[in-house]
């Protein structure tokens, strides 16, 4: 009798239901990675110092920050032959941008498209972590799953490292880098992998192919269902008081007297992470590493920033092979890269002629 | 009426009041000092430095649209650099010349729908807007009796040319107006010659006075202070005049804070026509050689 | 009598340019700009010189749309539209709108509109005022084989814009 207990006991438990419903009013918290927690720095005034120490530090960080600029791509050392073919299946590593505005070009019809542009801004491979090694702390997947995708930490914009804790710094002292201010990990395949210090441009994706941006939307505050939800609210006149803009009824009563989950009420609407999928690439300048890209719909305001993948849509897939693992630093690329749809503005006027 | 009446007066009372404060209180911070160099160097013409500084920030009223938007959430260095980058190379391969609200421009586009796959148009410009590639213009004209509109990106690569058949101003910043005005003031023909004014002379301000016709119209224009219109009293009821009094607002030329954030700041337009100058004065000159050189070929043709 | 009187009265107070979308005297409330939409009941300017048109525009009685034969029921630049003129149902096809346009596009003062019968052939034949040039490719898109075949419009128009 006992032992039965215990099985369905056991069954029950196994039962998880946690992980099926995905209510669409999922709330963001706050959940740091374990590597990362923000911590208050000590000692961060600089009154226990002398005006000589500040000086050393301010020279010793100087040095460090010209080493790095001028540490040159480990991918030169890399041979060609090292490196495994790019199949449709190799997920590659992807980019740190800032969105910085949007601004109108043409095509060669004549019609204006409206475009994002997005700075690709100082990006560098911190560390690269094997699949045996790398254990995502949350996971959709609760059953076992052979490892089989690697994780690349990248960093973006290098900042003062006196300014920053200890633990974050060590993160990159451990591994040679300075420490950045935006960190990032790609899940990517093995094969994919780069070396600690090697830098990313904007050349690491190519005009024409698709992307997927993955930013966070503007932050809105707490907001009402017609601007949340887009619902119609109530007549300004005739007889309505005190329900213009109210939601109305939000649930049945009789058996079910509760409120269902996910329905659709006031709340705190934006900064959420969202992903934009299928944004198109129209040109790409290589001297300020700046995207130009389809469209105004990328999530967040000026200046936030936002993630670049190669896109997961079935029918926007890359082709072709792409830079791979990505592209190495040279000189002779040209200034620009543009669409073959797109008007380059120093072209001479465009003429239809006769069909 | 009365009432109406002693509210504005107590209302410009307040006003005085709130400026005199201000200017005690504001007098220190940023955008006030900022103000206060303008003037200073608008003032006083003396000495070369000064000279250049003036006609570099004069390009603003010829260029407005190198300027960017001054919403601070929208402003980024760096696409305004590419953005302006962009439009110095649509510059050099189009004349877009020196016009203002008020001036009568024929433009010229290849038009894919068009049997020729070119189109003119002929018109006067009633609204200039936007800032950097968004920048446009809208021309308007009368034909065979008939108003007619149409509205031009400036650095759409369609447009093969732009010619000023008449340089002027006018009194007011827009002239929307001239929708519901009589056609006779916004009728052109369409070949209209160009009318050259002599060189070095500043660009002249047209004092015409437009009329009216009945209502209804397009806006309440009796509520925007408009100097350009003749007879807009003759229409207005008692009920209009009161309502155009209370929704004056004569302190908005006192709200430095309103002014500072709808302009770019001087040092921000200076490193902007420090960037730009000595690229679009070199445009403006070749463009010039070649207009000449255009005129100079034309009466040959025509002797031989 | 009485409607002769009108007649005479009308056709000099009424501008040729403004005889559509005067708002009724009761909606005087309105504190945004309209956006001078062509959809049910809104008053068009007939610009061809067909008889019946001729005849309603001179007595002062516009017609009125009663139906637009698209999707959206909002009449756009070349869009047929179902009038109400003189106590008649006709077909006409809007050549040139007041509302907002696109870059390039012309915004006319009134909203214009040629009467065509069912097989496309306008009733009229002359336009007295400009048309836009986008009309010609988008009534050659309309146009089929076997249906009606709006590109007769175009040959009868004097100046395009």
């Amino acid at each position: 009798m006992a032992t039965n207990i215990q099985i369905l006991c056991r069954n029950i438990f196994k039962l998880r239901i946690d992980h099926v419903v995905h209510s669409s009013s999922f709330t963001p918290r706050y959940r740091p990675p374990y590597w990362y927690s923000k911590k208050e720095r000590q000692g961060s005034s600089n009154e226990h110092l002398t005006r000589d120490n500040i000086d050393f530090i301010e020279e010793v960080v100087q040095d460090k920050n010209t080493n790095q600029t001028n540490l040159k791509s480990p991918l030169v050392n890399i041979s060609p032959q090292s490196i495994q073919p790019w199949t449709p299946r190799t997920r590659r590593v992807g980019l740190i941008a800032r969105k910085i505005g949007n601004y109108p070009v043409w095509d060669k019809n004549g019609k204006k498209l409206q475009t994002t542009l997005l700075q690709v801004v100082d990006n560098h491979v911190i560390k690269y972590i094997p699949p045996e090694e790398y254990k995502p702390m949350i996971s959709k997947n609760h059953w076992k799953e052979k490892p089989t995708h690697g994780c690349l930490l990248v960093g973006s914009e290098t900042i003062d490292p006196t300014t920053v804790t200890k633990d974050y710094c060590g993160l990159f002292d451990r591994v040679g880098m300075l420490p950045k201010k935006y960190l990032y990990r790609f899940v990517i395949s093995p094969e994919s992998a780069l070396p600690t210090g090697t830098p990313l441009f904007a050349t690491h994706f190519r005009v024409g192919d698709y992307l997927d941006v993955r930013a966070k939307t503007m932050d809105r505050g707490f907001q009402g269902v017609i601007k949340r939800w887009g619902f119609k609210g109530m007549p300004a006149s005739h007889g309505v008081t005190k329900t213009h803009r109210r939601p109305g009824n939000i649930g049945g009563g009789g058996e079910k007297a509760r409120v269902w989950p996910g329905t659709k009420m006031p709340g705190h609407m934006g900064n959420r992470w969202r992903i934009l999928r299928g944004v198109k690439i129209l040109r790409i300048n290589t001297k300020h590493n700046v995207i130009w890209t389809l469209g105004v719909a990328i999530p967040g305001e000026t200046g936030a920033m936002c993630y670049l993948y190669d896109t997961i849509l079935p029918l926007r897939k890359l082709q072709t092979t792409p830079p791979f693992p990505t592209q190495p630093p040279t000189d002779d690329l040209p200034l620009e890269f543009y669409d073959e749809s797109i008007h380059r503005f120093e072209n001479p006027t465009l003429s239809f002629e006769e069909m | 009426m009365v009432l109406a009446v002693r509210k504005s007066v107590e209302w410009g009372i307040t006003a005085a009041k709130l400026f005199v404060r201000r200017e005690c209180r504001i007098l220190s911070t940023l955008p006030e000092k900022q103000e206060y160099a303008e003037k200073q160097i608008e003032r006083a013409p003396s000495g070369r430095k000064s000279i250049t500084k003036k006609s570099i920030l004069e390009s603003r009223h010829i260029y407005p649209e190198f300027l960017p938007d001054p919403n601070p959430n929208w402003r980024n260095s760096l696409r305004e650099k590419l953005e302006r980058e962009d439009m110095l190379k649509r510059r050099g391969q189009v004349e877009i010349p020196e016009f203002y609200v008020g001036s009568v421009l024929a433009v010229t586009i290849s038009d894919p729908h068009a049997q020729s796959k070119t189109n003119k148009f002929v018109g006067i410009c009633i609204e200039r807007k936007g800032c950097g590639l968004r920048a446009d213009f809208t021309l308007r004209n009368v034909v065979d009796h008939q108003g007619v509109e149409v509205r031009y990106d400036l650095y759409d690569p369609t447009i093969q040319k732009i010619q000023v058949l008449r340089l002027e101003k006018r009194l007011d910043d827009k002239l929307l107006y001239l929708r519901d005005s009589l056609p006779e003031y916004s009728t052109f023909p369409f070949d209209m010659d160009q009318e050259i004014l002599p060189e070095g002379s500043e660009v002249p301000v047209n004092p015409i006075q437009v009329v009216l016709k009945p209502k209804p119209w397009v806006e309440r224009w009796e509520r925007q202070e408009l100097k350009g219109i003749a007879n807009i009293e003759e229409y207005l009821t008692e009920k209009n005049k009161i309502k155009r009094e209370l929704r004056k607002t004569p302190w908005e030329k006192y709200d430095l804070m309103k002014q500072y954030r709808k302009t770019i700041p001087i040092e921000d337009q200076k490193e902007i026509w420090t960037e730009v100058y000595t690229q679009l004065h070199q445009l403006q000159s070749a463009q010039k050689k070649m207009s000449r050189k255009r005129v100079f070929t034309s009466p040959k043709s025509l002797l031989a | 009598m009485f409607k002769t009187l009108v007649s005479k009265i009308i056709p000099s107070t009424l501008t040729p340019t403004k005889c559509c979308s005067i708002m009724p005297p009761t909606c005087s409330f309105h504190t945004t700009s309209c956006l001078n939409e062509v959809r049910l009941l809104t008053r068009l300017r007939v610009v061809d010189n067909s008889e019946i048109g001729k005849r309603a525009m001179a007595e002062g009685k516009p017609p009125r749309v009663i139906c637009v034969y698209n999707k959206k029921r909002v009449g756009f630049i070349g869009d047929r539209v179902l009038v109400a003129i003189k106590g008649q149902k006709k077909k006409g096809i809007l050549v040139g709108l007041k509302q907002i346009q696109k870059v390039r596009v012309p915004k006319f003062d009134s909203n214009n509109v040629v009467l065509i019968d069912d097989n496309g052939t306008p009733l009229g034949n002359r336009i007295h005022v400009p048309i836009p040039t986008i009309l010609r490719t988008i009534l050659k898109e309309r146009t089929h084989a076997k249906g009606a075949d709006y590109t007769k419009l175009l040959a009868i128009a004097t100046r395009f814009v």
